[in-house]
C-alpha cells in the first residue's frame, strides 16, 4: 500500500534518548529517536531483544520505570500541544487510552484475574466517562462482535482465566478499540500465541484496521509479521534506527548491513546432508501412553513413536497438545497412566527413585526458559559439572576439564565460563544448558521447544550449534517445538501432535505432502500470512 | 528498594550493632565498678559526672547494670534464635519437600496449636512447673519461635520444588539430598535470615518483656527486662531508671531491623548481578 504525499501526521517523536542505569553507569537505550507515524498506517518497529523497541512503546504511553531517564525528546500528538518527554510532570491521563492506546504482549497478564470481562468494560469506559451505566453493556457487546466473539454475553460473564490467550488478546483488542484512540501501539500482540490463534488475532487487526482506518505502531521481532502487516517498518539497532521505509523496500532490498543480517537469519536453511542419516537400530520406543489429569480430557491419548539411533524426530502441535508432557514422562519427571516407555530393551515407564536417576546417563532434556532452568548461584562452570558430580565421574580436576571443554564447544569461552546466568544473555544461558545437558554424554537429547524464546538470528546459532553437536557426538534428538520454520530445516521426521496423540509422520524435507487437516492448519499459520 | 540505601542500611545496622555489642563485651573494662555493688547513701541519683545514667534505688550505676546486663541479653537471645532457626529451617524443609505426606500433616497441625497458644502463658506454665530461671525461659521461647521459620522455609521449599531448576537437577540426576541443600534452602536462606533479624528484635523484647514480669533472670543480676520492671516504682519520681536499659534495647532492635532490611536485596541473586 503506498503512503499519499501529504498524508495527516498522527503522531511524531523528535529526538528520543533515554537511558537505563547499569553497572554502575547509565546505558543508553535509545538514541536520537525520531519517527512520524501517519493517519491510517501501520508502522513496524522492528528489532531483536534489547533493542529498545519495547522502551519506544513505554515511552509512548508514559510506562518507563522509574529507574529510566529521558534525556530528551518530544512527542507530538495531533489534537495535543507538544510533550517535552525529558520533563517528568506530563499528564498522562489526558492521552492514554484515547489518544495513545497498548495492546500488551501478553493479554491474560494485561487483564485483571479477579474481575470479569464485564467489569473491566465497565472500568475502561467509566474512567474515561464515555458511555453512562445503560450504555455499557451495548457497547461491550457492539465491539466484542466486532471482534468475532458470536455469544458475547457468555463471555462478558466469563473471568479472563476461563478464556483461552487469543481470547484473551481479543478481549484486550476490543478494550482498546472501544475507546477509539488516535494511535494504538501493538507490542509484540501475538508472540505469546500459538499459531492458530496468532493468525485469528493477526486477520482481526488487519481487518480492523482497515475498517477504522486505525493507527498502528507494530512493535514486533517477527519479519514476517512485519511485512504481512505494516506498510512502513523502522529497523531499530542497539537503541538506533537503522533503516526505514516502505516495507517492500527495506525487507527487498534493505540498505543497512544489520537488516540484510536480520532478515538472512529469518530462512533457516540446512543442506540435508548436514545432517548425519540414523541408524536403524531403534533407541527409545513409546507405546500406546496414556495420561490425564482429569478423566474428562487426556493430556497424552496413545502415543506411538520410535526414535533411532542419531535420528531427529520434530514434534510439531499447539500449545496444550501435550508435547511438553510426553518430554516430562520420558525423563520420567511425570509418569504415565498406561502404556510403555522403552529405553533399548528396559522398561522406564515408571521409573521412580535411582532407576529414574540412572536414566540421566542416557537421556537429557533441554528446557524452554533456559534461564529458569540453571540455579542463578551458580557459574557456568559449576553448573556444567553439577551432573558429573552427581554421578561422580573422574576427579576434581577431570570434571573442570570436561566442562572446560563442553562449554567451548557451545560457543562459552573465556571470562563467561565463570560468570552466572544474570550475567549472561538468553542465548548464552541456553548454550550452558545444552552443555550441561551433554555433560553425561546421553544418547538421547529432548529439546522442548529449545529455541521459542530465543531471538531469530540466535535461534539461528543455536540450531547450527545443535546440528554440529549431533554430526559430532551422534546422540538422538526429539525436537519439540511449535514452530515449522525450525523443525523444517533440522529433522529427519516430523511427528505432527494434535489433542495428545501424533496424527501424522512427515519426512522433514517433505512437510508440505501432510494430508492431515490438522497438518495443513499448522502449515498455514506458520507459512507467511497473506499480504496487504 | 534502591540498592544504594539497601546498603547504606545494612553498613549503619552493623555499625551501630558493632558498638553495642563492643560495649557491653567490653563492660568489666570499661566499667569496672560492680554492677551489684550496692551504695544505699547514692540513691535514685540523677544522671551526673559521677554516674552518667544515674543510679537505681540500691544506689547501683544504671550504665554499669545496663552494659553488664547485655550480656546476658544479647547471648541468650542468639542462642534462642540461632536454635530456633535451625530447628525451624530443619523441620519446615522436610516438610516442604515432602509436601502432603503424614510428617508434613503432622507438623502443620501442630505449628496451628503453637500458632494459637498465648506465648505468654506457655512461659509462665513453664516457669510454674520448672522453677523460674533464665534457660526455662529460654527453653520456653525456642519451643514457640521456631515454628514461623518452619512455616516460612516449607512454603519456600514447596515453591522452589515446582520450579523449572528443580526440574532441571532431576532431569540431570541429582540426588534428593543434594537438590535440598543446593537447590531449594538456599533459596529459603534469604528470607529466613532476614525475617530472623526481625524477629531478633521482637526477641529481645520479648525475653524482656517475661524478665519485667519476672520470669528469666532472678534479682540481683542485671538483665535489661528485671531491670526495667525493676525502674518501674520509681518511674514518675525517677524517669531516669529506665533510660540505660531503654536505650541499648531501641538501639539494638533498631539495629538488628536495619540488618534485616539491607540483607533482603543482598541475599537476591539477580540483584547481586545488577549491582554488578
Amino acid at each position: 500500500m503506498k503512503i499519499v504525499d501529504g498524508q495527516k501526521e498522527k503522531l511524531r517523536i523528535e529526538q528520543l534518548e533515554v537511558s537505563y542505569p547499569q553497572e554502575g553507569a547509565m546505558q543508553t537505550a535509545l538514541k536520537s529517536v525520531t519517527f512520524t507515524l501517519y493517519e491510517g498506517e501501520i508502522l513496524s518497529l522492528l528489532g531483536e531483544s534489547g533493542s529498545g523497541k519495547s522502551t519506544v512503546a513505554k515511552t509512548l504511553i508514559g510506562l518507563l520505570p522509574s529507574s529510566a531517564t529521558v534525556r530528551s525528546g518530544t512527542l507530538i500528538l495531533s489534537g495535543h500541544s507538544s510533550i517535552d518527554l525529558s520533563r517528568p510532570s506530563t499528564s498522562w491521563s489526558e492521552i492514554r487510552g484515547r489518544g495513545v492506546a497498548m495492546l500488551f504482549q501478553d493479554a491474560r497478564l494485561a487483564l485483571n484475574p479477579m474481575m470479569k470481562i464485564r467489569e473491566h468494560f465497565r472500568e475502561t469506559l467509566h474512567a474515561h466517562r464515555l458511555a453512562s451505566k445503560e450504555q455499557i453493556a451495548s457497547i461491550s457487546e457492539h465491539w466484542l462482535t466486532r471482534l468475532g466473539f458470536t455469544d458475547p454475553s457468555t463471555i462478558l460473564n466469563a473471568y479472563p482465566h476461563e478464556l483461552s490467550g487469543g481470547m484473551c488478546q481479543r478481549v484486550c483488542l476490543a478494550l482498546t478499540l472501544c475507546l477509539r484512540p488516535q494511535v494504538l501501539i501493538a507490542d509484540e500482540p501475538t508472540s505469546a500465541l500459538d499459531t492458530v490463534n496468532q493468525r485469528e488475532v493477526l486477520h482481526l487487526l488487519q481487518s480492523l484496521q482497515r475498517e477504522l482506518g486505525l493507527t498502528v505502531l507494530l512493535i514486533t521481532h517477527d519479519i514476517a509479521l512485519a511485512e504481512a502487516l505494516s506498510h512502513r517498518v523502522i529497523v531499530l539497532n542497539e537503541g538506533r534506527i537503522v533503516e526505514s521505509g516502505l516495507t517492500s523496500q527495506v525487507l527487498r532490498e534493505p540498505s543497512h548491513d544489520y537488516t540484510r543480517q536480520l532478515l538472512a537469519s529469518r530462512d533457516l536453511t540446512s543442506d540435508a546432508k548436514a545432517i548425519s542419516p540414523p541408524d536403524a537400530s531403534s533407541l527409545l520406543t513409546i507405546r500406546n501412553l496414556f495420561k490425564t489429569y482429569d478423566a474428562e480430557q487426556p493430556i497424552l491419548s496413545g502415543v506411538n513413536v520410535q526414535l533411532h539411533v542419531g535420528e531427529i524426530i520434530g514434534i510439531l502441535g499447539q500449545s496444550g497438545c501435550g508435547k511438553s508432557t510426553l518430554a516430562r514422562c520420558v525423563v520420567g519427571l511425570e509418569h504415565a497412566q498406561s502404556g510403555t516407555i522403552h529405553f533399548r530393551r528396559q522398561d522406564i515407564t515408571h521409573a521412580k527413585g535411582s532407576a529414574r536417576r540412572r536414566l540421566a546417563r542416557h537421556i537429557q532434556l533441554v528446557f524452554q526458559d533456559a534461564r529458569a532452568s540453571l540455579n542463578p548461584r551458580f557459574s557456568a562452570l559449576e553448573l556444567v559439572q553439577t551432573p558429573l558430580h552427581a554421578f561422580r565421574v573422574g576427579d576434581r580436576k577431570e570434571r573442570l576439564e570436561r566442562a572446560r571443554y563442553l562449554l567451548e564447544e557451545v560457543g562459552i569461552t573465556g571470562a563467561a565460563q565463570h560468570r552466572r546466568p544474570p550475567q549472561l544473555s538468553t542465548g548464552q544461558c541456553q548454550r550452558v544448558a545444552i552443555a550441561r545437558a551433554l555433560a553425561l554424554q546421553p544418547e538421547v537429547l529432548i529439546c522442548d521447544e529449545a529455541v521459542s524464546a530465543l531471538d531469530m538470528s540466535v535461534q539461528a546459532q543455536i540450531l547450527e550449534l545443535l546440528q554440529r553437536l549431533h554430526r559430532q557426538f551422534g546422540f538422538s534428538i526429539l525436537m519439540i517445538s511449535h514452530d515449522v520454520r525450525v523443525l523444517r530445516a533440522f529433522c529427519h521426521r516430523i511427528a505432527v501432535m494434535h489433542e495428545g496423540r501424533f496424527v501424522e509422520f512427515l519426512q522433514g524435507n517433505r512437510l508440505s505432502s501432510g494430508e492431515h487437516a490438522h497438518t495443513r492448519l499448522l502449515l498455514q499459520g506458520a507459512d507467511e500470512p497473506e499480504s496487504v | 528498594m534502591n540498592s544504594r540505601r539497601a546498603s547504606c542500611a545494612l553498613g549503619f545496622g552493623v555499625a551501630l550493632l558493632a558498638l553495642l555489642a563492643g560495649s557491653v563485651f567490653t563492660a568489666s573494662w570499661l566499667s569496672p565498678d560492680d554492677p551489684l555493688a550496692m551504695n544505699v547513701g547514692a540513691r535514685l541519683q540523677q544522671p551526673g559526672m559521677e554516674h552518667w545514667l544515674g543510679t537505681d534505688r540500691f544506689g547501683r550505676d544504671i550504665l554499669t547494670r545496663t552494659l553488664h546486663g547485655g550480656q546476658t541479653t544479647l547471648i541468650s537471645c542468639g542462642l534462642a534464635l540461632l536454635s530456633a532457626v535451625l530447628i525451624g529451617m530443619l523441620l519446615g524443609a522436610l516438610a516442604g519437600m515432602f509436601h502432603g505426606s503424614v510428617f508434613d500433616i503432622v507438623l502443620m497441625r501442630i505449628i496451628d496449636v503453637l500458632l494459637a497458644f498465648p506465648f505468654m502463658v506457655f512461659a509462665m506454665v513453664i516457669a510454674a512447673l520448672f522453677g523460674t530461671s533464665l534457660f526455662h525461659l529460654l527453653f520456653a521461647v525456642v519451643v514457640v519461635w521456631w515454628v514461623s521459620f518452619a512455616r516460612l522455609t516449607r512454603s519456600l521449599v514447596f515453591q522452589a520444588k515446582n520450579s523449572t531448576a528443580v526440574d532441571a537437577a532431576r532431569v540431570l540426576g541429582t540426588s534428593n539430598t543434594v537438590i535440598l541443600f543446593r537447590e531449594l534452602l538456599p533459596q529459603a536462606l534469604g528470607p529466613v535470615l532476614v525475617l530472623a533479624t526481625f524477629e531478633l528484635g521482637n526477641l529481645i523484647l520479648a525475653i524482656a518483656a517475661l524478665s519485667f514480669l519476672g520470669l528469666g533472670s532472678q534479682p540481683p543480676s542485671p538483665e535489661w527486662g528485671s531491670m526495667l520492671a525493676d525502674g518501674r516504682a520509681h518511674f514518675m519520681t525517677a524517669p531516669h531508671v529506665l533510660l540505660g536499659p531503654a536505650l541499648w534495647i531501641i538501639l539494638t532492635v533498631l539495629a538488628f531491623n536495619c540488618i534485616g532490611e539491607g540483607l533482603r536485596d543482598r541475599m537476591d541473586p539477580y540483584e547481586k548481578a545488577r549491582i554488578g
